[in-house]
């Protein structure tokens, strides 16, 4: 199944793209030899990706650094301090990120191909970033632990103490997906929200790919937050996770890309950039990651709602920036660490 | 007097003709060892007390007044406090059973204290993750099921439990002081007590233990050092419910974006605070740092436990279980399930962990920069550890009473602190060292060096100095008699040096997290980075490999040497 | 063969002198001990010899060559010296013969480098000049005590040294053994000739080896001589301390050759006093006991003194006696012949024959 997904990949793309701009570009990337890529997305995620480009480009190595979008950013910010040109490809699901790093002209215009059908929200209308990927933030818990009928169903609900000791958030201080939550839950509820869910002392974990693991362990039966998309993939594992919708709403992240203005192989970067957008790279993200993107002609599996469907809160990138500090800052007030 | 009319009187011989032409060589070595390590500590003191408009005290006025930079501070002093205290009622204990008594194993009890010794401390916090985290931990399971109960038997993730395993992997530096102490201390005062009628614990509690106290006091005090630069375990434990210690809290301060400063002024007290604490444990037992009992070791009788025997030995086996079996066991589970919290079952083994570890390049790059450094950092630090330790014990140049104080000095900085300094030191002209595999070399090799110098300290104390004055009243020259003579006998004790020094550097974590950078990831950092993906089995998989390579070295410098780390012969017993 | 000459040597350990202005003339193919209590100062007058410390001032000359002053120090490879470790210092991974062969590489500042060729001959002779023939392969951690030394002997000899340096190298072996090896010691110098230092804080083993005893008192040479000399006639109450048992005395010398103290009146023979306070120094064997009946009466050139024996000891070879004198509280010890023994409490005449007096 998968032969046939990376073949179809290769197909298309050998078929579709015209042959002579192609060649060249594709020449000077081979000549680099690799794209260095600092990504957000899940690591499993991330290196099948890795691995798609890499049979498309064979010669192009991918050279995957998952972290957190936080760390990603204090990576990229530390580096140039001290003068270290390292990173091709920037992906982060913390939106403020691009705002700051485009201000400080830290990033390369460039526009992958096919993204002008995107909508507007997945653009920057100059043409810096895009959203590569889009997940929300959702409710899971383990139904081992909890019944459908005790699952919370609102965000308000997990303020319920009976859930005392047994929720599981990540931190706003790692995960740009968590910080787009954090965010906009304060604007639903505000600052007096997370007070009182910390009274409930929440197991604190860093990425917003952990809860998924904490919840399907059964270490913490309900998590408060977390990249929809993984606990899509571990349920699929057949691992007794159920995700909730809130009925508030659910806090739309898209997670931009961009090409660092420094890049120390720009060829291989775009060409890299380009095959990420392409259909084929983006309905992967979305049959097997259980992510949302913006390109129109992807098709989602049946038994995932539709972003259409889905009551969406969304979150000012610009805002975002700037807030950036306070939002971390009062976490951990509450929280502790 | 004829002799002195017939004499043909020479000038006095010049200056040159007795220089010693090995001279340069001390100078250098001396050098190197002062830029090493004043220039990263005198970065940090500048920089925590330089603001916007010069020199101030601001950064120090918010860290004692900030509530969240205190209760830091709290939590790092109770964690200190309690957890040297624990390692005190474990080793002690042990390390009296041990040496004293007629307890059965000694030989397997000293190999597993051993091997708690050396494995690092954070992964025996994932380990005890798996084991007694609330509600999937396997402990819990287990107790769930045995008993019906709802709640959890063990909570891994609070100040307790951070306790529990810090203790865990300190108490073996109890257990040695006063194991080594023990030995040197001949029975008779203890037959004496008990000839008059007293019990065994009788004389345990009033003969033995007034003369073993200055070791208890100096390990407790070895023990509150470590648990206060701890990183990893309080990283692993302490986050997840919500608290910090001084070291996550100045790693924290590293996020972007960096208040380097405030990281600064909050090292200095901790640097302040362990220096104090050596100072007053080096005051307790004088220059040579272990109890100054006189005495050869004479005889030593071995007491009889009696009916004690089999409780005694099932106590230390219990304690070995919580350090070495239990979370061993659970790695190796991990590292072969599919999902670590799940009954191993057929279908829930795989290899797909060991795959997707070793096949990842990030962690092969990371491998291979652990060994690399491992590798070069014990080279050039048991090159430098024994030309120092040769220097100051040969007594070769003026001040080397300071050059052995400098070589020592480093284990008064806890591996955050000296990060920090590093950090500060080499992201700016004219060495831009971050992000290259150097920077972590200079934390390595400034951090194991106390540790290389004292080994080989050792080693050449064990070297009589007539051995060589015999080679150059021979015709030999200082040179010579270094390659052919000296060299040959302090072979063994220079590998081992090297094995510390391997062993220190690929464990290393608490300055590795704050100057590595993606391409100088080492093993340590890959582990970590694991664990904020929650990837326990690929955590498994690497902490099982990097106990198995720090094994092989353990197991190489038994052979050399002789003997085991603890410093006891494999024969045991009296001496 | 040159000598050795120690001139003014100074030399300290923070506040302490442990050398304070030592001087020694050692003549050519001498064996002169340096002996003392521990702490004189001996080791570390040989130690500046062997050239390992530096002097803070004097020197040391060798034949026609000064080899130490406080400007430079000729380093040890090139004092052409041997010498001998009280611990042997033989090195325990290399085997007996390439310990003693080990010097013989060297050649530089006029010693001659031996030919491979010739190295294992000389090696094999001198083991055989210390009976210890056949043990070229062994390791020295197999040999015993002796064994061990007699290789260190060996191992400074085969180098032709034109100094020998020996630093307290019996006193790791058991009573018989020292003994024996005194002689072996001693055979050997005349054998060789080599002019040798021998630091010991073992008086009988000083004066059996050396041709002079140099006796060292708070790092200065208080007197040197011949055993006899040190012995009949010290000239300082330490020397007469430390050599031999002793009875000491002090008074006043009232004319050149008269003691007094109270009542005591004796002849001091072959002296010298100025008036002033003295110590008179009378070895027991100086002294001959008789019955008080058959006493010579006392007149001033005959020393004689009326005493009652206190206590009486068997020693086996001769009698050990305390004795008090009539007319005081001085009590001397006196050592008599087994054949005429004298009971606590009996009358005797002790008769002063010989004895010599220091100035305080």
């Amino acid at each position: 199944m998968r032969k046939l997904l990376v073949l179809s990949v290769l197909a298309a793309f050998f078929g579709a793209a015209p042959a002579c701009a192609q060649d060249a570009r594709v020449e000077a990337a081979k000549k680099e030899g690799k794209v260095v890529w600092y990504t957000s997305l899940a690591l499993t995620s991330s290196e099948k990706v890795a691995k798609l480009f890499e049979t498309a480009y064979p010669g192009i190595k991918v050279e995957v650094q998952r972290t957190g979008s936080q760390r990603i950013l204090q990576r990229v910010m530390q580096e140039l301090q001290a003068n270290i040109k390292n990173v091709d490809v920037i992906h982060t699901s913390d939106a403020g990120h691009y705002v700051l790093l485009k201000e400080k002209k830290l990033l390369m215009k460039h526009t992958p191909a096919g993204v002008d059908r995107f909508p507007p929200s997945f653009k920057d209308k100059d043409g810096y970033h895009y959203g590569l990927r889009a997940t929300v933030n959702v409710i899971a818990y383990n139904t081992k632990a909890v019944s459908a009928a005790e699952a919370p169903r609102t965000w308000k609900d997990l303020l319920d103490p009976k859930w005392k000791g047994k929720l599981v958030t990540a931190h706003p201080g790692y995960s740009g997906v968590i910080a787009t939550h954090v965010l906009a839950l304060v604007h639903l509820h505000g600052w007096d929200y997370f007070k009182q869910l910390a009274q409930s002392k929440p197991m604190l974990v860093q990425s917003a790919v952990d809860p998924s693991g904490v919840v399907a362990s059964g270490e913490r039966p309900v998590a408060v937050n977390g990249g929809e998309y993984t606990f899509y993939q571990i349920k699929k594992k057949g691992n007794p996770v159920e995700i909730v919708f809130p009925k508030e709403g659910v806090p739309l992240v898209i997670s931009p890309t961009a090409i660092a203005i420094f890049a120390p192989h720009p060829n291989a970067a775009k060409l890299f950039t380009d095959f990420i957008f392409s259909r084929e790279v983006q309905q992967v993200l979305a049959d097997t990651e259980g992510l949302y993107t913006g390109h129109p002609e992807v098709k989602y599996p049946a038994d995932r709602p539709k972003l259409s469907e889905l009551k969406l809160l969304l979150v000012d990138p610009e805002e975002l920036e700037k807030r950036n500090e306070e939002i971390k800052t009062r976490f951990v007030e509450f929280f502790g660490a | 007097m004829a002799r002195e009319l017939t004499v043909t009187l020479r000038p006095l011989p010049s200056r040159l003709e007795g220089l010693d032409r090995s001279a340069p060589v001390w100078i250098i070595a001396a050098a190197a060892l002062l830029l090493l390590m004043l220039l990263p500590l005198g970065w940090l003191g500048y920089l925590s007390v330089s603001g916007e408009g010069g020199l101030t005290l601001a950064h120090y006025a918010r860290v004692f007044t900030d509530a969240r930079l205190q209760k830091a501070l709290w939590n790092t002093v109770v964690l200190a406090f309690w957890s040297a205290l624990l390692s005190l009622a474990i080793g002690a204990p042990m390390a009296w059973l041990t040496a004293r008594t007629d307890l059965p194993g000694k030989r397997v009890i000293r190999g597993l204290v051993m091997a708690s010794f050396v494995t690092p401390p954070f992964l025996g916090a994932f380990a005890w993750v798996m084991l007694a985290g609330p509600n999937a931990g396997y402990l819990n399971k287990l107790y769930r099921g045995l008993s019906g109960a709802e709640a959890p038997l063990l909570n891994i993730f609070t100040m307790p439990g951070l306790i529990f395993v810090v203790a865990l992997y300190t108490f073996p530096y109890v257990y040695i002081m006063i194991v080594n102490t023990l030995e040197l201390i001949a029975s008779d005062l203890e037959e004496a007590a008990s000839i008059l009628g007293a019990s065994r614990l009788w004389v345990a509690l009033t003969v033995t233990l007034p003369m073993v106290a200055p070791a208890i006091l100096s390990g407790f005090i070895l023990s509150v050092l470590q648990a206060l630069a701890l990183f990893g375990s309080p990283a692993i434990l302490a986050l997840p419910a919500g608290f910090h210690t001084i070291t996550t809290q100045i790693w924290a301060l590293f996020q972007y974006p960096p208040k380097v400063e405030m990281a600064a002024a909050f090292s200095v007290p901790l640097l302040l605070a362990t220096a104090l604490l050596l100072f007053l444990q080096k005051k307790l037992l004088g220059r040579r740092g272990y109890a100054a009992v006189g005495g050869k070791g004479g005889q030593r009788r071995q007491i009889a436990l009696g009916p004690w025997r089999q409780p005694a030995l099932v106590a230390c086996l219990a304690v070995m279980a919580c350090a070495i079996f239990l979370p061993y066991g659970i790695l190796a589970k991990a590292a072969f399930s599919r999902a670590w919290a799940q009954p191993l079952t057929w279908d829930n083994v795989t290899l797909g962990n060991w795959s997707f570890t070793f096949l990842s390049i990030s962690t092969q790059t990371a491998i291979v920069n652990t060994l690399e450094l491992g590798i070069l950092t014990a080279c050039v630090g048991a090159g430098l550890a024994t030309l120092l330790a040769y220097i100051t014990n040969r007594r070769l140049i003026v001040g080397h009473q300071l050059l052995a104080f400098l070589a020592l000095a480093p284990v008064v900085i806890p591996g955050v602190v000296l990060a920090v300094g590093l950090f500060i030191a080499y992201t700016r002209p004219p060495f831009l060292l971050y992000g290259t595999l150097w920077i972590l070399f200079l934390a390595y090799l400034t951090k194991e060096m106390p540790v290389g110098y004292s080994q080989s300290d050792a080693t050449f104390r064990g070297i009589h100095p007539e051995l060589e004055e015999a080679g150059r009243i021979l015709g030999a020259g200082r040179l010579r008699v270094l390659g052919e003579i000296t060299a040959p006998l302090a072979r063994s004790g220079i590998i081992a040096t090297w094995c510390f020094i391997f062993i220190g550097v690929i464990r290393e974590l608490s300055a590795s997290i704050l100057l590595f950078t993606p391409n100088t990831k080492v093993m340590s950092v890959v582990i970590f980075d694991l664990k904020e993906e929650g990837q326990f089995g690929a955590i498994a998989v690497l902490g099982l490999f990097m106990l198995a390579v720090t094994f092989l070295a353990v197991v190489l410098m038994q052979t050399l040497l002789g003997r085991d780390v603890l410093g006891a012969r494999p024969s045991g017993g009296s001496g | 063969m040159p000598g050795v000459s120690i001139r003014g040597l100074r030399k300290r350990y923070g506040d302490v002198a442990a050398v304070d202005g030592l001087d020694l003339e050692v003549k050519p193919g001498e064996l002169v001990a340096l002996l003392g209590p521990s702490g004189c100062g001996k080791t570390t007058t040989l130690r500046v010899v062997a050239g390992f410390l530096a002097p803070d001032s004097g020197e040391v000359w060798v034949g026609d060559r000064c080899l130490s002053s406080p400007a430079t120090v000729i380093p040890p490879e090139r004092r052409r010296m041997g010498m001998i470790f009280q611990s042997y210092a033989l090195w325990p991974h290399m085997t007996v013969a390439q310990n003693v062969g080990y010097g013989l590489r060297f050649s530089k500042d006029g010693r001659r480098g031996v030919p491979r060729s010739e190295r294992d001959g000389k090696v094999t002779e001198m083991l055989r000049v210390v009976q210890l023939a056949g043990y070229e392969q062994r390791y020295p951690g197999e040999l015993s005590g002796g064994q061990q030394q007699r290789v260190a002997v060996a191992r400074a000899l085969v180098v032709e040294p034109e100094i020998l340096l020996l630093d307290e190298p019996l006193s790791n072996l058991d009573a018989s053994l020292r003994e024996e090896m005194r002689f072996e010691i001693r055979r050997l110098h005349e054998t060789f000739g080599i002019t040798t230092l021998y630091v010991t804080h073992d008086q009988s083993e000083a004066m059996v080896i050396s041709d002079r005893v140099a006796v060292l008192d708070q790092g200065r040479v208080a007197q040197i001589g011949t055993a006899e000399e040190l012995f009949e006639r010290p000239r300082t109450r330490f020397v007469a301390e430390f050599i031999g048992k002793t009875n000491l005395i002090e008074g006043t010398a009232e004319r050149s050759d008269i003691f007094v103290r109270g009542p005591l009146r004796l002849r001091v023979f072959d002296a010298n006093l100025t008036p002033g306070p003295v110590v008179l120094s009378i070895r027991p064997h100086q002294i001959a006991l008789g019955p008080a009946s058959l006493a010579p009466p006392s007149s001033a050139g005959e020393n004689v003194l009326r005493a009652t024996v206190l206590r009486a000891s068997y020693l086996g070879d001769a009698v050990d006696y305390q004795v008090q004198l009539d007319g005081g509280d001085l009590v001397l010890r006196v050592a008599g012949p087994v054949t005429r023994r004298f009971r606590p409490g009996d009358a005797v005449a002790l008769t002063v024959l010989q004895c010599s007096a220091v100035r305080l």
